[in-house]
């Protein structure tokens, strides 16, 4: 469905000494038809610019993207806005994705309408139906964002997403602002409506357990990178990346943290997870590791386990 | 012997929507060198009893009840006794670094604000102290980072600065306001560590919503809902043996619990329901517990409930 290729985005930043941050540097994956892929990793390490990449909201700076069968980073702006009904993104904060003078189900109605080919009552029947959907209550459709709760307006969010019927979903940490009784309801819904519409899932977030219960293969991100990717088992009982394991129990966590930051940007070669690896060697900081496949569909970027 | 015992307290805001009931009403105790850890979910006004602790609420905020703090009822001192428990006596890391932190001032600076005030020393001395209190909290080569101002710290080091601000003038109560939020899973674990090496024969109040934040830290756990307190029990007991719904439905809605979903949501505090004030999202609800208010029980030893399940 989706494939990425050595996807890059570099963002220059300083105005008399410029630099160039490699917020993603090389990246490749794929997504198939009706899976969920996982991506997790620290904030800052690139994963809502991968996101935005794939929907050309930012773009990329070098790589391949192609959506079933179709090159992105080469249509014209028109072509791209026709394609774009199938390919819908979810953002951190459902306050703020929704606009506060508009009425829910004005909000939920716009896609429709921006799409064309139905009349109002069409609509309005549409709009209550994708309210129901999502488990909101028929009254809600006259009631404005700031008088739902957190977890109402990412439901609201879900049923607009879902009005242009795509394929394709982003979701960028979609309950990270929740709470937790509100973000399993949320978690589930999303099971669920992915199951109901056949949806295809790219589920960012920065908390594995989440990762963990929503995804079918998991990519961990570091600093730019995919550092390992794999199926759910793969990553939790036989993670081969030193960060993985870190990831997966922070409790034996690196005391080092606070030197690396002090060193951000002292190091521009070699592995990018060096600094803080308890394995380093020598080499791991002069010689970039390739991604290597260690079992079907198991890739790790470090040098250390071939 | 308890540090802190907070009996009947009330605090009510009145807005234009009605009397919002933050606090309603809730007895409490610490212990010295008790580290407390008061969980629930946005909204139930776990903030708020940490702003009542230290008085830093809007005058217009009605409060009822009695706080005492070593012999003194702080509802009661004026606005000058109380300056001088505030910050020396009692601190409080505040939520959100970003935003607590003054952003066109030092970090070192800001530390040493208190130092000078609290304990009396000179500017000199007081920076000293506050290179020293950057040193505590493990920021490495503290002072070179003392003259920095707060957008040239991380997420994790501004925390870490929080931190040495609130111990500056060596506390002996820490009120610490969710400050894991927002934090990245290896950062977070450092804070823990460091919070638990800090508050070593201190007493603490550790607010959040993350339990398992909480286990790592804290002896006893307070589960509040809706205004007032459901459970309080050892750390390892609420786990083991959560007797309230609530609780139970809380840990089952963790990811690595199952993901089960609490039904409903949190009841406003402007319209709080009639009886129990979770008997509508609760399974085991009945007619009791929809008209009469369930009192907290201590069901054994150190383990209360509110709950008509268990009376």
């Amino acid at each position: 469905m989706i494939e990425v290729e050595n996807l890059k985005k570099y963002f220059s930043t300083g105005i008399l000494r410029k630099r160039h941050i490699k917020a993603v540097n090389g990246v490749s994956f794929q997504i198939e038809r009706g899976e969920t892929l996982g991506l997790v990793g620290e904030s800052g390490c690139g994963k809502t610019t991968i996101g935005r990449s794939l929907l050309r909201l930012i773009e990329p700076t070098a790589g391949k993207i192609i959506f079933d069968g179709i090159d992105l980073l080469h249509l014209k702006k028109k072509e791209l806005r026709r394609l774009r009904p199938r390919m819908q993104m979810i953002f951190q904060d459902p306050d703020a994705s929704l606009n506060p003078r508009m009425k829910i189900g004005d909000s939920i109605a716009e896609p429709l309408k921006l799409q064309g080919g139905l009349n109002k009552v069409e609509i309005k029947e549409k709009v209550s139906e994708l309210i129901e959907t999502v488990g909101l209550n028929p009254e809600h459709v006259n009631r404005y964002p700031y008088q739902l709760s957190g977890g109402q307006n990412q439901r609201v969010v879900l049923a607009r997403v879902l009005a242009v019927n795509p394929d394709f979903i982003i979701a960028d940490e979609p309950t990270s602002s929740l709470d937790v009784s509100v973000q399993a309801q949320i978690l589930n819904l999303m099971n669920h409506l992915k199951r109901e519409f056949d949806l295809t899932l790219l589920f960012i977030s920065h908390d594995l357990e989440v990762v963990r219960h929503m995804s079918d293969r998991i990519a961990v991100m570091y600093r730019g990178k995919i550092v390992e990717i794999g199926s759910v088992n793969e990553i939790f009982e036989d993670a081969k990346h030193p960060y993985t394991n870190t990831l997966i129990s922070p409790a034996s966590s690196l005391e080092d943290q606070l030197i690396f930051e002090d060193m951000k940007d002292a190091w521009d070669s070699g592995c990018v997870f060096y600094p803080r690896c308890p394995f380093n060697t020598v080499i791991c900081s002069k010689k970039e590791p390739e991604m290597v496949e260690i079992g079907k569909g198991h890739w790790v970027l470090c040098d250390r386990v071939t | 012997m308890s540090l802190l015992t907070i009996t009947h307290l009330k605090v009510h805001f009145p807005t234009q929507d009605g009397m919002v009931k933050a606090i309603d009403t809730i007895d409490l105790e610490i212990a010295n060198s008790e580290r407390l850890g008061l969980i629930g979910e946005t909204g139930c006004g776990k903030t708020v009893l940490g702003m009542s602790i230290i008085r830093l609420l809007q005058p217009s905020t009605k409060i009822e009840g009695e706080i005492w703090y070593k012999g003194k009822d702080l509802l009661k001192l004026s606005e000058g006794e109380m300056r001088k428990i505030r910050g020396k006596e009692i601190a409080m890391i505040l939520q959100n670094p970003t935003t607590s932190l003054n952003p066109v001032l030092k970090v070192g600076d800001q530390i040493a604000e208190a130092i000078q005030l609290h304990q009396g020393l000179d500017k000199r001395a007081a920076r000293e102290k506050a290179v020293e209190m950057l040193e505590s909290v493990k920021i490495p080569s503290p002072d070179k980072r003392a003259n920095e101002y707060p957008h040239e710290f991380s997420g994790g080091m501004k925390e870490r600065a929080m931190i040495a601000m609130g111990l500056a003038c060596n506390p002996s109560l820490i009120i610490a306001d969710e400050p894991t939020k927002g934090l990245d899973v290896t950062i977070k674990m450092q804070i823990v560590k460091l919070l638990k090496e800090v508050s070593r024969r201190k007493s603490m109040l550790f607010i959040t919503h993350d339990l398992g934040v909480a286990t790592q830290i804290c002896d006893n756990i307070a589960v509040m809902y809706a205004g007032e307190l459901v459970e309080y029990a050892k750390t390892e007991d609420v786990f083991k043996n959560p007797l309230h719904p609530y609780t139970q439905g809380f840990l089952n809605s963790l990811p690595n619990m199952g993901l089960k979903p609490i039904r409903g949501m949190s009841p406003s505090l402007i319209d709080l329901p009639s009886g129990c004030r979770f008997h509508p999202r609760c399974d085991h609800a009945s007619a009791k517990c929809t008209i009469e208010h369930p009192p907290m029980v201590e069901i054994e030893k150190g383990h209360s409930v509110r709950c008509f399940l268990y009376t």
